[in-house]
């Protein structure tokens, strides 16, 4: 009889399967995953460090590049967070224009995190097709703010750009356009056979895990768990406008993929809500004197929830800033869903958490 | 700003009385009126019954930020963020000479580990009964505490009127001359 025989296998920092580099140790039997331990620290840039070296202004523009799917969540958590240390408010047409530039990069994010998943199982044509399909919300994104990644968006007391009502009605086309489409691409996440085989009822994260572990957005709701910023502590224009929060409760990969692409929808809605009551004024308002104080602010990214710390002075300066992003409560929470699967599910397993190394190491 | 949605009263009742200094415990709220709830823990011992209490009621630890050490004082302040139905309630505690470490809360809240991880590499921030004091993002060959030990330009720049890049060298040298 042969004898079993647990080894460790290296998996990273660079693989194909994976969109960012993180190094995994991971303790096999055979070809089933015992025991999970993660090595990171590759693209650590030491950006706090940089923040306490620059002034709020030029902050703005530093934090948008922490992350380039949810880049536009790292701006408006800062801008909120330091309006909230200098009791500031912001105009209402601004209110508005934050959420839509937020929905906007939720679509493109969520379906950059499904088209990856259809690569790694090695359904090829449908990852191209989904990554077509959100290219008509990259366009949207370079109509309107002159970039498909980095918005630039908001600004401390508002928004930078307004959006004209013909920026607008070319929005409302794009929306209209790619609303049957995302449909289809979501009927095939939620019953082709492929998709189902590979991912159902695969990397389970038990409700009382997500609890105990504190995990966030798709994540989270992917296990049932109903919390999501925009409706818990509403900010921007959120509490005077109607969505659902989505939940699913098979707690696998599969479920935060479904999670994804109904939450798409919900966007969608927003955005139609947004434009048509959007109201008249102006977008931003002056910075008063900067003040000794300290403030938090979180909001919901497509990841989940980001949270900012900020610690002022009185000067223009921060002397401290500190954030934290969702894919920091949710790596650990891969030792669950690890446990015991085969190392050929490994890299899928990671993409159900949508994780993004350079915003964890900052 | 109007508060329209408040915080836990019975939870608020319950850490108060660990943080009794002037001004110690705060409320104030954002710009659309969510409340969040500031305590200054009387000393670090305080924060294992303030976590005990916070896990109770089935709060969620957000995030730690450590603070760059102050040197006139040589104290540094941890915050400790977490939220229970939506509201959010820092705790500060403050180290000192006299009590210069911060007791670990991952036996209250499992996702502290990587928190104190990364506030013992950056700051040197000692962390008793932490489970797993590893390197989190730095490599090994960088020393511990980096953010306390390097001097920004803007305090270079502002040494002919402040003390403490004078203090920062002087704490070096005598340092090494202990050594």
């Amino acid at each position: 009889m042969s004898e079993t025989r647990t080894f460790s296998m290296p998996l990273g920092p660079v693989h194909v399967a994976l969109e960012e580099p993180v190094y995994f140790n991971l303790t096999v039997e055979g070809e089933t995953v015992r025991k999970v331990h993660l090595t990171s620290g590759h693209v650590h840039r030491g950006m706090e460090a940089m923040a306490m070296q620059r002034n709020f202004y030029k902050n703005a523009t530093l934090v948008e590049r922490v992350c380039s799917l949810c880049s536009n969540s790292h701006s408006f958590t800062y801008t909120n967070v330091v309006e909230n240390a200098l009791r500031m408010q912001i105009p209402a047409r601004s209110r508005y224009l934050r959420v839509m530039a937020e929905e906007i990069k939720r679509i493109a994010s969520h379906l950059f995190n499904t088209a990856i998943q259809a690569h790694i199982i090695g359904f090829g044509s449908l990852f191209m097709h989904v990554m077509e399909v959100r290219e008509i919300m990259q366009d949207v994104k370079e109509t309107l703010y002159g970039n498909r990644m980095n918005m630039a968006a908001n600004c401390i007391g508002g928004s930078k750009y307004d959006l004209p009502r013909e920026k607008m009605d070319y929005l409302a086309k794009q929306l209209d356009i790619i609303e049957p489409q995302l449909r289809e691409i979501q009927d095939i996440y939620a019953n082709d056979p492929m998709i189902r085989t590979r991912t159902y009822g695969l990397g389970l994260l038990p409700q009382k895990d997500a609890i105990a572990l504190g995990v966030v957005g798709p994540v989270a709701r992917g296990s049932g768990l109903k919390v999501d910023c925009r409706k818990d502590t509403p900010y921007a224009a959120y509490d005077e406008l109607d969505f659902d929060v989505i939940t699913r409760d098979g707690c696998c990969a599969w479920s935060r993929v479904q999670v994804r692409m109904a939450e798409c929808f919900e966007s969608i809605k927003l955005l139609r809500q947004c434009m048509e009551r959007i109201p008249e004024g102006p977008i931003v308002t002056p910075v008063p004197d900067f003040i000794a104080n300290e403030a938090v602010a979180r909001t919901e990214a497509p990841r989940g929830e980001v949270f900012y710390y900020v610690r002022t002075d009185g000067t223009d300066t921060p002397v401290r800033l500190k954030w934290r992003v969702p894919s920091y409560m949710n790596w650990e929470a891969l030792g669950v869903m690890m446990k015991d699967c085969k190392v050929a599910d490994v890299a899928l397993i990671t993409n159900s958490i949508d994780p993004c190394v350079s915003c964890t190491e900052r | 700003m109007e508060i329209k949605r408040f915080g836990d009263s019975e939870l608020i009742a319950a850490l108060s009385p660990l943080a009794t200094g002037e001004n110690a415990v705060r409320q104030t709220a954002d710009m659309y009126g969510n409340s969040q709830h500031w305590f200054r823990l009387d000393e670090p011992a305080k924060l294992v019954p303030a976590a005990a209490e916070l896990a109770g009621k089935g709060a969620r630890l957000t995030m730690i930020s450590a603070c760059r050490r102050v040197m006139e004082t040589l104290t540094q302040d941890i915050c400790y963020h977490f939220e229970l139905k939506g509201m959010l309630y820092t705790l500060t505690v403050t180290l000192t000479e006299a009590c210069p470490a911060v007791p670990s809360i991952t036996k209250f809240f499992l996702n502290a580990d990587w928190h104190e991880r990364e506030m013992i590499e950056l700051y040197g921030i000692p962390v008793s009964d932490q489970p797993n004091p590893n390197r989190l993002f730095l490599d090994e060959v960088l020393d511990a505490g980096l953010l306390n030990g390097a001097v920004p330009l803007s305090v270079m720049m502002n040494g002919a009127c402040s003390t403490d890049l004078w203090e920062r060298i002087l704490q070096g040298r005598q340092q090494k001359e202990a050594e």
